[in-house]
């Protein structure tokens, strides 16, 4: 028992210290410039006390009289159509000259807190406010008033608003195709490598020719190159590739006249190709070790019932692989859709074309503190992830117990 | 004419030879049974002829084809395998049509044949279930109805009933046996287990170590076994073996007298016909025909009675410390630690 509700408090503590950062972002995401630099996000659930100023009225707007009414929070609001401020009115702070009781005769300028339901002068004025905001100022003689710009403490309700998704989105096209490019790269980054790799797996798995067992080893030991390592050889060979197709571009066509005969290096093509490169290897992996658990009877039957090996392929194996495929189809999405180093070595680096991390780390520099926007960005490249593994998440528990279990 | 040939057929994985020298030769319409222990070898000759094994050497011919380079689909076989191989994710109609499909027969007669494959099968109302929502017996059911569509000239049953529990495989063993007798095809059918080699086979062939030991009809081999391998493997419980040696021998060279273990016989059948007098040889006799005789020459002593209520078995302990059994459809009033004689006929003995 004291095991198992220490694993259940271990788990509780991993699944805060994952959460927490996740529920960071979203909440700074969902409030106003102001509420975000100026408090952290832990303080936008309960109500808290911020101190604004508001003016009783517009100049000109009065006419002579005795007795004027308002309402704070109206007047707070006013001209704003985002994050409007509710909540409860504690305080005005009163700053003016009261007779000095010391000096007779005298003034003295003071400042203090006053609550709601007390008096205080305003302009020769009987000033009173309520909690609700509302606020009746009184005079003797007829007057008109010149406008009071005072400072008001309110205990603020929690408030969230999605402003700033409005901004990252519509404002300038920046994130709209920071989408589009992310989606460009990632769809055929996942596609291919798993195509390529289904075959290669059945063939490894099941096809009989010298060399079989070696070959798949090296694949494996593959996987332990990493991307970094390779950069400068990919960048070479795709810049040769490119100045070659420059060249028959030229030859080929009659660009020339219009000078566009050059091929860029960094496409969203080197992209693919460099994602599939270094997602074969564990997809490769993956697919075999499920695909060879595959009882051998079903393909013998096969085999048996006139099946060659592209239909053994496509009618047993790719159907009943289904869950191996979409777990790494998952795996090879969240990569890609991710990566920041590869693409920004060797994607496309027009301002048009960047990927969602690329765009990502240049708001950092642009939003600086505006927290806010740079979160919502953040959370709008979260969501199709989190889509995408949900829609395929009982695929993704299946494959990765994909063999351990018999039947299935 | 032989509808099965197989001619010095040979299979070694690496340096272990596991078929060796193999000549069978199967009639049409026959039901043939391979039968030995595990390891013998009868999956693997299954499997040379259905041609998911390459022969090493020799020759296999079916229906006057030799069939060593065709690919399994073109042998004119069919194979209904240990765990039914049934794809699962198709329905019992499309695991069917598989191979019809393959074929690119046409949609109307593809129907045809497997709605008829299953009414010989009683199973029209499973076609459109998937095989996880079938009992064991109604898989094995299916998987015999895809080998009935592809009309095959042999069918090749790989352990097809040890799957199921006891009281399925025994109607099971009914509904194949009534089929083979409807569709009157050759079948080839590979068990380890006696019971299922002797109620189904026209022809038993007994295998170990990859050699046949006996090809014959079931009483034959139970009432002459051709060497001691086939007279203990056949038979429950196994036959009873004594060491002793030849004292006389017929001139035919077909007949013996014995002496050993307390037991000296008249002339019995002698199988080893290349020994002489004074050879040693064993005798062997069923448990079912030895008989309780205050006279006889063999004694022993009860270490366990096994009362199974069709028949007893009287485990004992000979005084050469040689275990024997008996066996007898009566109660006989033994009880472990008494002393018994038994006797026998002289035409149920048997000498190697």
């Amino acid at each position: 028992m004291v095991s198992r509700s220490l694993h259940h408090a271990v788990l509780a503590l991993i699944v805060f210290i994952w959460v927490v950062p996740f529920v960071a972002l979203v909440t700074t995401s969902l409030r106003s410039e102001l509420a975000s630099k100026t408090s952290g996000f832990w303080t936008a659930f309960t109500p808290t006390e911020l101190g604004h100023r508001f003016s009783t009225h517009d100049k000109g707007a009065l006419e002579e009289g005795l007795v004027f009414t308002g309402n704070i929070f109206d007047r707070l609001n006013l001209g704003e159509d985002s994050f409007p401020i509710s909540g409860v009115v504690e305080s005005v702070l009163f700053q003016g000259r009261i007779p000095d009781p010391d000096n007779p005769d005298k003034t003295k300028l003071i400042r203090k807190l006053v609550p709601t339901g007390e008096v205080m002068d305003v302009r020769g004025g009987a000033f009173r406010f309520d909690a609700n905001g509302d606020f009746v100022w009184r005079f003797d003689a007829p007057t008109i008033p010149r406008p009071k710009n005072l400072d008001v403490f309110i205990n603020q309700e929690p408030i969230f608003g999605t402003e700033a998704y409005q901004e990252v989105l519509f404002e300038n096209k920046h994130v709209p195709n920071a989408l589009i490019s992310s989606f460009i790269v990632t769809i055929p980054a996942t596609i291919i490598p798993i195509t390529i790799a289904a075959f290669a797996a059945y063939a490894f798995a099941w096809m009989r020719f010298p060399g079989r067992d070696w070959l798949f080893v090296i694949v494996v030991s593959l996987m332990v190159v990493p991307t970094q390592l390779a950069f400068l050889p990919i960048l070479q060979g795709f810049s040769g590739i490119a100045s070659w197709a420059t060249a028959l571009n030229a030859w080929m066509t009659d660009c020339e006249t219009t000078s566009s005969c050059a091929v860029a290096s960094k496409s969203f093509a080197s992209l693919w190709v460099t994602h599939t490169a270094f997602g074969l290897p564990l997809a490769i992996y993956l697919l075999r070790n499920y695909i060879v658990g595959l009882p051998r009877e079903l393909l013998e039957s096969a085999r048996i019932d006139g099946a060659n090996h592209l239909q053994i392929f496509t009618k047993l194996i790719v159907p009943l692989s289904v869950p191996a495929l979409a777990s790494f189809s998952i795996f090879q999405f969240l990569w890609v859709w991710n990566d920041l180093i590869v693409a920004l070595y060797i994607g496309p680096n027009n301002a048009d074309d960047l990927v969602f991390p690329i765009r990502l780390q240049q708001q950092l520099g642009t939003f600086k503190d505006q927290l806010h926007l740079l979160n919502a960005s953040a959370v709008i490249s979260m969501i199709v992830p989190v889509i995408v593994f949900l829609a395929m998440q009982r695929y993704f528990i299946r494959g990765l117990l994909a063999g351990s279990v018999k039947g299935g | 004419m032989a509808q099965v040939e197989l001619k010095d057929v040979n299979k070694t994985f690496g340096e272990v030879k596991v078929i060796r020298n193999v000549e069978l030769e199967i009639n049409k319409g026959e039901f043939v049974v391979f039968v030995g222990p595990s390891g013998c070898g009868k999956s693997t000759l299954l499997r040379l002829i259905a041609g998911l094994e390459t022969l090493t050497s020799g020759e296999i011919v079916i229906a006057g084809r030799a069939v060593m380079d065709l690919p399994p689909s073109k042998r004119g076989i069919a194979m209904v395998f240990q765990s039914y191989a049934l794809y699962p994710h198709m329905t019992v109609f499309h695991n069917m049509a598989f191979s019809l499909n393959l074929q690119g027969m046409a949609k109307a007669e593809i129907r045809k044949r497997v709605e008829a494959a299953a009414k010989i099968l009683q199973m029209e109302h499973l076609l459109d279930r998937r095989p996880a929502a079938l009992s064991g017996g109604q898989r094995q059911r299916v998987a015999i109805g895809r080998s009935i569509v592809r009309n095959p000239d042999v069918f090749l049953f790989d352990e097809p009933l040890s799957n199921l529990d006891a009281a399925l495989r025994h109607d099971t063993r009914v509904e194949i046996a009534k089929l083979h007798s409807q569709l009157g095809a050759t079948t080839i059918y590979v068990t380890h287990d006696q019971v299922e080699a002797m109620t189904l086979a026209d022809k038993i062939v007994v295998l170990k170590d990859g050699e046949v030991m006996q090809v014959g009809a079931p009483m034959e081999l139970f009432n002459h076994p051709a060497n001691e391998f086939v007279a203990g493997f056949l038979g429950s419980p196994k036959m009873n073996f004594f060491d002793g040696k030849l004292t006389a021998i017929s001139k035919d060279k077909n007949r013996a007298k014995f002496a050993g273990e307390g037991v000296t016989t008249k002339l019995v059948r002698l199988v080893s016909g290349d020994k002489a007098k004074g050879a040693k040889a064993r005798l062997g006799i069923r448990p079912q025909n030895l008989r309780l005789d205050s006279k006889g020459g063999l004694r022993g002593r009860v270490t366990l009675v096994e009362k199974l209520g069709t028949e007893t078995i009287v485990e004992l302990v000979s005084d050469g410390k040689v275990p024997f059994r008996f066996a007898s459809p009566d109660v006989p009033a033994l009880r472990v630690g008494d002393h018994a004689r038994f006797s026998f006929s002289a035409k149920h003995a048997h000498l190697f």
